[in-house]
């Protein structure tokens, strides 16, 4: 059998994000300052190193010394990060819409998908914002129906480690601390670029209430 | 007197009961429809003091108390008053004490008593009254202000409820116990009720509070939390739509990286299976008989869909028999040019055929065989035979001759 050691490794080194919603165990286990050095010293061996991001809530492995090789990685990623950014975010936003509740997802948020599809269904511009995102190249749907569309996108999000689907029997999707990551990923890029984005949201709501 | 205020009360609660569907009505929609009910009745209510009319031209509304009451009964959300008006009844409170010590004094012992129950549902009654206020609190934060829909409006509820824990708080602090207890001197009863009642549950409430405001502020955080993230979504949602063209800078050309983008590549394989491990064993027969059943079902549950039928030239089949047959012909072509008769082996020595005799033998009496009957009549074919050594009737074929006739 493999140790919790051993399966905390492969996950890291597989290039996935462990939070406390997709694997629990492993994310305690890494909590402890003791353990986390075990997991650190044997990543090292690999150039690789123990990383945390949106104020503790996901463990990813790191490059620890950057070289040319390592460089290019980085690069070949970041691209990929940056054009999934934006299909990322009119989905938050979509899902945020639907559901109504006015409270965007965050980790642990649970989305059901029936309700979510029948407000979609409801609504035009929500359908029509649905067909939009789900021909992103992330997605990557045909299909004309919201039902298709809304499958493909979920399976997509399930695949890329932004939702966890507890029960296979159940069509309830729980976001993980990927979608956490998300937002500091955009909160990071308008820090640094000084592109205002909360001023902006805010001035075009308040145009949006005077008119 | 007595029988006379429960007379009264019992009736009071009856009409209560009487007209609990004129009342609930009022209740949830806020007044009563007049038209719906006949005058009498609605007048009796308001002889009662059960409902009133605001001002001539509106409707019958219920009264503060009816309303509070239900509120109470019922824990209705919309029960958001917190009463924080601890500041007249404390000096209530002082007031019958001195009533009460007065009597005392004079030995007007009935009307000290008198005074002192008085006292006693005084003082309760504040106890109760901050005690409900810290679980209407209580209520709405563990609804997580569920009951109003946008963020913002949460905010603005998290911040009144704030507000009622100051006003709270604010009037706890009216409490003056040295006063009470200067004022309830060495007299047993009030000391049990000024001191100890009194003082129990203040430290409880105060208690409460502390945690209530620690709650709220954690609920406030997180609610500016959402806010922040829903603009940073909207607005970032903006930024493309005013700048289509936008990317963001490339980070991870800088000498350091944020570690926010280093992010190490997967280097782990699936596995490979080890069929030589005799421990995998069990394991893989299971495996492979799965396989097996999913081929099963396969072919059970997917029934043969009708294909339609491309008709189209079919491949040249090419044989590798092209050369020998190639060299048939020629045989054939040797004796019509020679004219003579010739021996199928004779020829394959003197052109050095490569294939084996018996395969040549073969082919060239399946040639001569083959040729159209018209053809066949321009030759003349002599099998050399041999009888087989052992198994009689069987003939071997040696040799083939074929001559032009």
């Amino acid at each position: 059998m493999i140790t919790q050691q051993g399966q905390i490794l492969e996950s890291l080194l597989s290039g996935n994000f462990i939070c406390r919603v997709n694997q629990e165990e492993s994310f305690r286990y890494l909590k402890e300052p003791n353990n986390a050095s075990k997991v650190e010293a044997q990543l090292n061996l690999l150039n690789r190193t123990l990383s945390t991001a949106a104020e503790g809530e996901v463990f990813f492995a790191s490059y620890l010394t950057l070289g040319e090789n390592e460089r290019k990685v980085l690069e070949k990623q970041f691209k990929e990060t940056t054009t999934n950014l934006i299909p990322l975010v009119e989905w938050l936003v979509l899902v945020q819409e639907s559901t109504g509740s006015d409270s965007p997802l965050v980790q642990g948020s649970p989305i059901r998908l029936n309700e979510l599809q029948s407000t979609i269904e409801d609504v035009p511009a929500l359908s029509e914002q649905l067909a939009k995102i789900s021909t992103y190249a992330l997605f990557n749907s045909t299909s004309k129906t919201t039902d298709g569309q809304l499958k493909q996108v979920f399976k997509r999000l399930t695949e890329l480690g932004y939702l966890v689907k507890p029960n296979p029997e159940k069509l309830i999707y729980i976001a993980t601390g990927k979608v956490d990551y998300l937002y500091e990923v955009i909160r990071f890029i308008d820090d640094t670029e000084a592109l205002s984005l909360t001023e902006q949201a805010e001035s075009a709501m308040q145009q949006g209430s005077l008119l | 007197m007595n029988t006379h205020i429960t007379q009264a009360g019992t009736k009071l609660l009856r009409a209560l009961s009487r007209h609990s569907e004129i009342i609930m009505e009022a209740y949830i929609e806020g007044s009563i429809d007049e038209g719906k009910h006949s005058p009498q009745v609605l007048d009796n209510l308001q002889s009662l003091g059960l409902v009133w009319r605001p001002d001539a031209e509106s409707d019958l509304r219920l009264r503060r108390v009816v309303r509070s009451f239900l509120e109470e009964g019922l824990s209705d959300e919309r029960n958001r008053q917190v009463d924080a008006n601890i500041g007249s009844a404390l000096a209530k409170v002082r007031t019958l004490v001195a009533h009460y010590k007065e009597a005392s004094n004079k030995h007007r012992f009935a009307e000290a008593d008198s005074h002192l129950s008085d006292l006693t549902e005084l003082t309760y009654g504040m106890i109760d009254s901050l005690k409900q206020g810290v679980r209407t609190l209580w209520s709405r934060i563990h609804k997580e202000f569920g009951y109003v829909a946008s963020l913002d409006a949460k905010i603005r509820e998290n911040q009144l409820a704030q507000s009622q824990v100051t006003d709270l708080l604010n009037q706890l602090e009216m409490f003056e116990f040295d006063k009470l207890a200067i004022d309830a001197g060495s007299n047993r009863d009030l000391r049990r009720l000024l001191i100890v009642t009194l003082q129990s549950n203040f430290s409880l409430v105060a208690k409460e509070l502390s945690l209530v405001q620690a709650r709220l502020i954690e609920l406030l955080g997180r609610f500016r939390e959402f806010q922040g993230r829903t603009q940073l979504l909207k607005g970032f949602q903006l930024h493309i739509e005013h700048n289509p063209s936008y990317t963001p800078a490339n980070y991870t050309s800088h000498s350091r990286v944020p570690e926010l983008f280093n992010q190490a590549d997967n280097i782990i394989q699936p596995a490979s299976v080890d069929i030589n491990s005799p421990s995998l064993e069990n394991d893989l027969a299971l495996l492979v008989g799965k396989l097996k059943a999913v081929q099963h079902l396969k072919q059970f549950t997917r029934p043969e869909l009708p294909q339609p039928v491309v008709v189209e030239e079919a491949e040249q089949v090419t044989l590798a028999e092209d050369e020998i047959k190639n060299a048939v012909e020629a045989y054939f072509c040797q004796i019509i040019d020679s004219g003579k008769r010739l021996s199928a082996l004779d020829y394959y020595q003197a052109n050095k055929l490569e294939y084996d005799t018996e395969v040549w033998l073969y082919q060239v009496i399946g040639g001569f065989e083959g040729l159209p009957e018209a053809d066949k009549a321009y030759f003349e074919i002599e099998k050399s035979l041999k009888d087989h050594p052992i198994y009689s009737g069987n003939k071997i074929i040696e040799d083939v001759e074929l001559w032009f006739s």
